[in-house]
């Protein structure tokens, strides 16, 4: 079990942020769900509450693991994740035109969301294991090659914005693991000229909903509509908000989806300027403390770790609140902590626990 | 850690400073300099969408003949204010539509979800209720009157088991999942199509809906600035069949069960019949009784559902009967194949004939004399059939008659619902009965008896297979789809499912049996008259109940022309004997007239 000596370098911060953020969430996400269900006005949050104990539980599991089992098991990881991804493509359950699930009884399984943070600690070993040979352009092909089959599959689902954040990941930590600049902006430059094979490999839906944010009358009945009424929303919040519960624009149901992919719209509007910045504050302060701990890590293997998921939050907080605040295209991705949903919120406990495993295990163990 | 990492460490934090820095700015540009402007709109928050349903496609016979098309509608719809619905109003809308004020609270609790759209509670209303609302406007916020279209099916019930109806009913997930294969997301609450075609090609009728993004009024309606996406309509579906024989064929059944019931026959009622192109299994007419009509589908409901003779049911392909002596032509075929009997080997029938204990008779034990299998079909003589049963044994009867397609579906996709029915057989008895085959029950099984049971489109396919030589072609009912612009999406290609393996002399020779079938000296010998040579046989399969013998089924199977046939078909008479003779003889030859366009004498 764990060692009461590890205790003294444990990032109390890191959890006290993240454990802020999921109270804070839980209370926008009372007032999301207001009403949807009349018999029981609390079953969201009864159920995002089991979420996070579950969650938090998992986290404590994670966190009396020594980080480097993860080194030693992540061919393993990598096999299941494969495994996991095919699985869906076959007996995968469908939702919203897409087939992201498995119908696990108990809960829906969304292997997707695990496979985040399975890439980050197989693709940190990897860069751990070749690190040293960095400098040739072809250096980086393994590490490619290496993401680009979960995100493949992945991307058959179809889930655009899952897939995104693999990209995001990639480049986070191989840009930390020393792959020079040039390598990285040379990778890029690739892959924006592919861009428009991918681009026409998407559904018409999917281009749609790329594009609405900057023109939302190309789509007026829905997602331009949705766009609209979320930015109604967020600037009517004003400064300081009109107070948990009062929003009208939330009351009104205006947005099909304010207690996943829009919960930061009713926030802006409940909790104004000011509750937004506090929310942004301790996203920020939580990325923070995970480089301090990427940082001052014993080994290059958990340092990586500590970025790639930094930069997993990072990406997935631009481009939600980006997407509320109709600066980013519509692409469905949960806010960490805060949107409803076990999935996300099981796998953002389980990178945090790897995190503060990572924290306390700085120093060899002094006796 | 090493330098360089520390290094780009301090970039990353720098990178993640500039994304928060972007969200606030973009924060404080909504929330601080544009408050105003937006705390106006959440304010009176007008904005709604108003679907536009999109025009069903239009469902059309072979001729172009119009069968199903779609008018205008009223509907009364209730738009969300924000504010609720006072008392009045709702108690006001029950009064006028004649609903429950309970129903229409619980249809706007289940609207909370998606309350910026309308909530339609009432569709197809009379122009009176539109006019009464009309002048109460200003009294009735948040309640709109909504144009939309309504399926019009324009003869009522005719061809109404094909074209099915629609409903906000229940889809069963079987059709939801079929749907999904086409890439079609049913929505819980919209109008579907419940039965036939209009449930087999929703994906196709469906179409788009479009809406409008408007602004309405304190009044709830729509004024301003709005923008419009258009409704696709859906596609139109040409169908295979020919509606002049399918209302002859309609209309034969009608009278002939009208003639039954008329002559004291309590227990008709029941009839149906499948026409087939044997050149490629296009189904020109397919018709049964009771039906119902699709336009008044959920009115009648509760008496279609009590009704005995059971008008829901499509009886061409949902149920199967025992077909009597039409089976004979398997069991004739299977002999000249397998060598039980040569063309012109002959049997000897003496009106009654005893194997394995069991006695068994010719219809009203008349002896035949010795008769070759030609003469045998022309005569439906059973003993010769009993013969032929015990030479091939009940396997190879069985073989032979699924071979025809008997005993599993044939195919038929462009509806829903095809039965199997049943092939006598030793694996059916011991699954059903857990009981072994007796010698004795293959006679039976010979003559189309014992457990055999077809439905009228296996019937008629078999027909046409007899017809054409022994080809299984798909029967289709969807000649071809056509998109609201006019392109063709969809046309049929015939399929051939099978092909029967039998030397072409024995083809010859049932042909040779059933074209004397229509002649003096035959089973229908009504037809002598009929101006163009045809192949038929007669079929009665008894019929024992609870009340014991009641008045046996009554068959008759024919194509035609003999030399090049353009038509099979299968017409079945329920309960159907009489003294006259057989009932359904006279529907196949009124629609050999309207297909072949011979005057009625």
């Amino acid at each position: 079990m764990l060692d009461r000596r590890l205790l003294k370098n444990f990032d109390y911060q890191l959890l006290l942020f993240m454990l802020l953020i999921s109270i804070y969430g839980l209370l926008v996400l009372s007032s999301a769900t207001q009403g949807i269900s009349s018999n029981d006005p609390l079953f969201y949050v009864r159920k995002q509450a089991v979420w996070l104990s579950i969650g938090a539980g998992i986290m404590m599991l994670i966190i009396s693991i020594n980080y480097l089992h993860f080194y030693h098991w992540s061919w393993y990881l990598y096999a299941v994740n494969i495994l996991f991804l095919g699985m869906v493509l076959f007996i995968g359950k469908e939702g919203l035109g897409a087939y992201r699930w498995i119908d696990l009884k108990v809960f829906d399984f969304q292997p997707s969301e695990l496979a985040k943070v399975i890439v980050i600690i197989t693709l940190a070993r990897l860069l751990v294991d070749f690190g040293e040979k960095t400098e040739s352009f072809t250096a980086v092909l393994p590490f490619l090659l290496h993401v680009f089959f979960p995100m493949l599959l992945v991307f058959l689902q179809p889930d655009l914005g899952t897939a995104l954040v693999f990209i995001a990941i990639f480049f986070g930590m191989l840009y930390m693991a020393g792959i020079p600049w040039k390598n990285l902006l040379i990778l890029a430059g690739v892959g924006l000229a592919l861009s428009p094979l991918l681009w026409m490999r998407l559904h018409d839906y999917q281009k749609l909903r790329l594009l609405v944010f900057l023109n939302p009358e190309l789509d007026p009945l829905r997602y331009g509509y949705q766009l609209k009424q979320s930015m109604i929303a967020v600037g009517s919040g004003g400064l300081a908000g009109k107070g948990l519960y009062q929003g009208s624009q939330a009351r009104l149901q205006f947005l099909p989806a304010q207690h996943t992919d829009f919960i930061f719209s009713v926030l802006g509007e409940e909790c104004g300027f000011l509750g937004a910045l506090l929310l942004l504050l301790l996203y920020f302060f939580l990325i923070y403390r995970i480089f301090r701990i990427g940082s001052l890590a014993k080994d290059k293997f958990g340092a990586l770790i500590c970025t790639g998921v930094a930069t997993m939050m990072l990406f997935q907080i631009l481009v939600n609140v980006g997407m509320v605040l109709s600066i980013m295209p519509v692409t469905g991705l949960p806010l960490p902590f805060l949107s409803y949903g076990g999935n996300s919120l099981l796998v953002n406990f389980i990178s945090i626990g790897i995190v503060l495993s990572i924290g306390m295990r700085r120093h060899k163990i002094q006796f | 850690m090493d330098k360089k990492m520390l290094k780009r460490t301090k970039f990353f934090l720098y990178m993640v400073i500039l994304v928060f820095v972007v969200l606030l700015a973009r924060l404080a540009y909504l929330q601080i300099f544009h408050f105003d402007y937006y705390w106006a709109r959440a304010e009176k928050n007008r904005l709604r969408i108003l679907p536009i349903t999109a025009p069903r496609g239009e469902i059309f016979a072979r001729g172009g003949e119009q069968l199903v098309t779609n008018r205008p509608g009223f509907t009364v719809s209730l738009v969300d204010l924000g504010q609720g619905y006072s008392k009045e109003t709702i108690a006001y809308l029950a009064l006028l539509l004649e609903m429950e004020e309970g129903e229409i609270r619980q249809k706007i609790e289940s609207q909370f979800y998606r309350r910026y759209l309308p909530l339609r509670l009432k569709t197809d209303v009379s122009m009176e209720v539109v006019s009464k609302i009309a002048e109460k406007r200003l009294e009735l916020p948040g309640v709109l009157i909504e144009v939309q279209p309504i399926r019009n099916y324009v003869n009522g019930d005719f061809l109404a088991h094909v074209l099915g109806y629609m409903g906000e009913g229940v889809v069963p997930d079987w059709a939801a999942e079929h749907w999904e294969k086409t890439g079609y997301e049913y929505e819980q609450g919209e109008p579907v199509g419940q039965a036939g075609i209009e449930l087999a090609w929703e994906p196709y009728l469906k179409g788009e809906d479009g809406g409008l993004q408007v602004e309405v009024n304190s009044t709830g309606q729509a004024i301003g600035e709005f923008e419009r996406v258009e409704p696709r309509p859906g596609c139109d579906i040409y169908l295979t069949i020919d509606a002049p024989l399918q209302s002859a064929l309609e209309e034969a059944l009608h009278e002939t069960v009208e003639d039954l019931l008329a002559a004291g026959n309590r227990h008709a009622g029941e009839a149906a019949a499948v026409v087939l192109d044997p050149r490629c299994g296009a189904i020109l007419a397919m018709a049964d009784i009771p039906a119902y009509d699709p336009n008044t589908f959920s009115l009648d409901f509760p008496d279609l559902e009590k009704d005995p003779r059971r008008p829901l049911v499509n009886k061409t392909i949902e149920d199967h009967y025992p077909v009597g002596s039409t089976f004979k032509m398997v069991t004739a075929l299977a002999a000249l194949q397998e060598g039980a009997v040569t063309k012109t080997g002959r049997v000897s029938c003496g009106g009654v004939i005893t194997r394995y204990n069991a006695t068994k008779s010719c219809y009203r034990r008349t002896a035949h004399g010795s008769l070759n299998v030609v003469q045998a079909i022309q005569k439906s003589c059973n003993i010769f059939f009993y013969e032929m049963g015990l030479r091939l044994g009940i396997d190879t009867l069985a073989h032979y008659a699924r071979e025809f397609g008997f005993g599993s579906p044939v195919g038929l996709t462009d509806i829903f619902g095809e039965k199997k029915g049943i092939v006598a057989s030793r694996e059916y008895k011991s699954k059903i009965y857990q009981e072994p085959w007796y010698p004795a029950e293959t006679m039976d099984a010979a003559i189309g008896q014992s457990f055999n049971s077809i439905t009228p489109l296996q019937l008629s396919n078999y027909t046409a297979m007899i017809a054409n030589g022994g080809i299984h072609y798909r029967p289709y009912l969807v000649e071809k789809i056509v998109d609201s612009d006019g392109n063709p999406v969809l046309t049929a290609e015939p399929e051939i499912l099978h092909r029967m393996e039998v030397d072409e002399a024995h083809w010859d020779t049932v042909r040779e049996g059933m074209s004397l079938v229509p002649l003096p000296g035959g089973t229908g010998a009504r037809l002598a008259d009929f101006p163009i040579r045809v192949a038929a046989k007669t079929g009665t399969a008894q019929v024992v109940d609870r009340e014991g013998i009641i008045p046996s089924h009554i068959l008759f199977v024919a194509f035609a022309p003999l030399e090049e046939p353009e038509i099979a078909l299968a017409v079945f008479v329920k309960y159907g004997e009489d003294r006259r003779g057989n009932m359904a003889l006279p529907i196949a030859r009124r629609i050999m007239e309207v297909y072949f366009q011979i005057p009625t004498e």
